[in-house]
């Protein structure tokens, strides 16, 4: 039974630096937006529908960056024991499911125009659906335990198994793929962009960066504060 | 004379609602979720 | 201290005895499996779709869905009796108690396979007999990759209030590897290809296998202890 810890921040301060944080992003978001329609060139095959690319890109780096950083969170928690990275973790696993519902939402609605389908089992649909899932997995499994310990622990081994199931989906993917090459109308994203949308993509991905840090923030400093609240008056 | 792009626009115009839409909701919950503990 | 492999076999073994005296989880098992074999049958239309095309899928997608429901029954027993903490409380090494577990469930899932295969080349008027030793290795092969995360997800899934949905929730994500691995592989054996097409998918599978049996019993013991 270890002893109530002090939290060096204290939960208030959290959420509010969080929601600032993320109301800084969604004003980058608004540049992004202007930047998108305004500063980046029309691409002349895909069109308009094309600059979806801009939100889709960056979702996915945040998606990906949430689900490493749950992955990493629990290996070290294992080893470290320290409830901060539990806690850390199921914030980074819910921001994820945000942002990889905004991959799979955006992905489709960019797919329909371009490659005339509305899904396909491409490489990063079909990973960007796992980490979806194993998200949710990872969320119900905390769900489903009540005490915080058995929680904690229980939620770092499947963050773990999650992490490393990744590279064998990919390899799945692209292994099915090369022997399945499926026909694909146009390629988004050419190698060779142009500076101006290679600028935009990059302020987007900043601009995601930065609503990702906040939303953790906010959502650690939430969860500290029930933790604290839970444990009563007689905490510390 | 080269090809004119296709039109669709409606497409750019839904993700980047739904897109922020998703967003913003979630920071809303968050919002609320702190006002009520207070 | 008892050495490893001992404990490894002696829970194995209690296990195996276990099911091998009360039968009726594996009955109801290979029940389960040849309804999902009827239901597949009926759920395709016959003039469309060939029962060769679609045999591979609706084979490993049978011993997926058996291989979830026999392992969720895995620990339930025992935690129902108590006998899991129990043996937990002895100083043995947790690594050699869930490779017993694991060998325990292979062995149950493994007989369930080996009774649904033959239902399979009835229902489905495939032959089997000529690639035999190839597709009993591909079932051993992702069968060890279904069990190996399945153990483990048994062991919290039953401390659970809703072990039954949350199993699947967590397994079947990983079950996805070495499902499309089978398939493939299967696909390949019953079109007669030679082996150099296959090498590729049962590379997948056996480095699936060390990667995930490796992870499952060391991360076990956090799983298992306070």
């Amino acid at each position: 039974m270890s002893a109530p810890e002090i939290p060096t921040l204290r939960p208030e301060r959290l959420i509010r630096r969080g929601l600032w944080l993320s109301g800084v992003g969604f004003l980058g978001l608004i540049l992004v937006y202007v930047l998108a329609l305004t500063y980046a060139p029309v691409e002349a095959r895909q069109g308009l529908a094309q600059k979806i690319f801009y939100v889709h890109v960056p979702a996915a780096w945040s998606t990906l960056l949430a689900f490493s950083l749950v992955g990493i969170a629990s290996a070290t928690y294992l080893w470290l024991e320290d409830r901060r990275l539990d806690r850390f973790a199921a914030a980074s696993a819910e921001v994820g499911v945000v942002f990889g519902g905004v991959m799979l939402t955006t992905g489709p609605i960019w797919a329909k125009p371009i490659w005339g389908t509305w899904w396909t089992w491409d490489a990063r649909l079909t990973l960007t659906l796992f980490l979806f899932f194993l998200f949710v997995g990872y969320l119900a499994l905390r769900a489903a335990v009540q005490d915080p310990e058995e929680r904690a622990r229980f939620s770092a081994v499947v963050g773990i198994l999650g992490m490393l199931l990744v590279p064998f989906i990919h390899l799945s993917v692209y292994l099915f793929r090369t022997l399945h090459p499926q026909p694909i109308v146009l390629k988004p994203s050419a190698p060779s962009l142009p500076p101006e949308m290679l600028r935009t993509l990059l302020v987007s991905t900043l601009v995601f960066t930065v609503l990702y840090l906040g939303f953790v923030t906010a959502r650690y400093g939430l969860a500290l504060e029930q933790e604290l609240r839970e444990q009563g008056p007689d905490a510390a | 004379m080269l090809p004119e792009p296709p039109h669709n626009g409606g497409y750019l115009v839904a993700a980047y609602i739904v897109a922020t839409i998703i967003l913003l909701g979630y920071w809303l919950r968050l919002l609320r979720l702190a006002r009520r503990s207070r | 201290m008892p050495r490893s492999i001992d404990v490894v076999l002696a829970v194995a073994g209690k296990d195996i005895r276990a099911e091998l005296r009360s039968r009726t989880a594996l009955l109801t098992a290979l029940v389960f499996a040849a309804l999902v074999l009827v239901i597949f049958n009926f759920a395709r239309d016959p003039t469309a779709v060939s029962a060769a095309t679609l045999a591979p899928s609706v084979l490993w997608v049978t011993f997926a869905l058996a291989a979830m429901v026999a392992m969720n029954r895995a620990f339930t027993v025992e935690r129902e009796n108590g006998a899991l903490d129990g043996m937990l409380l002895a100083p043995i090494p947790r690594e050699a108690v869930f490779l017993g577990k694991l060998l325990a469930n292979l062995a149950f899932v493994g007989a369930v396979e080996l009774v649904t295969l033959p239902l399979f080349t009835l229902f489905f008027n495939v032959s089997v007999w000529s690639i035999l030793p190839g597709l009993l290795a591909v079932m051993a092969l992702a069968t060890i990759g279904f069990v190996a995360v399945g153990t483990i997800f048994s062991a919290m899934a039953v401390r659970t209030r809703f072990a039954e949905l949350l199993l699947p929730v967590l397994l079947l994500p990983f079950m996805v590897p070495p499902l499309i691995g089978a398939v493939q592989t299967t696909t390949r054996l019953l079109a007669d290809r030679p082996l150099s097409e296959m090498v590729g998918w049962l590379r997948l599978l056996t480095l699936y296998d060390i990667v995930f049996v490796t992870l499952c019993t060391l991360t076990f013991s956090s799983v298992v202890d306070e």
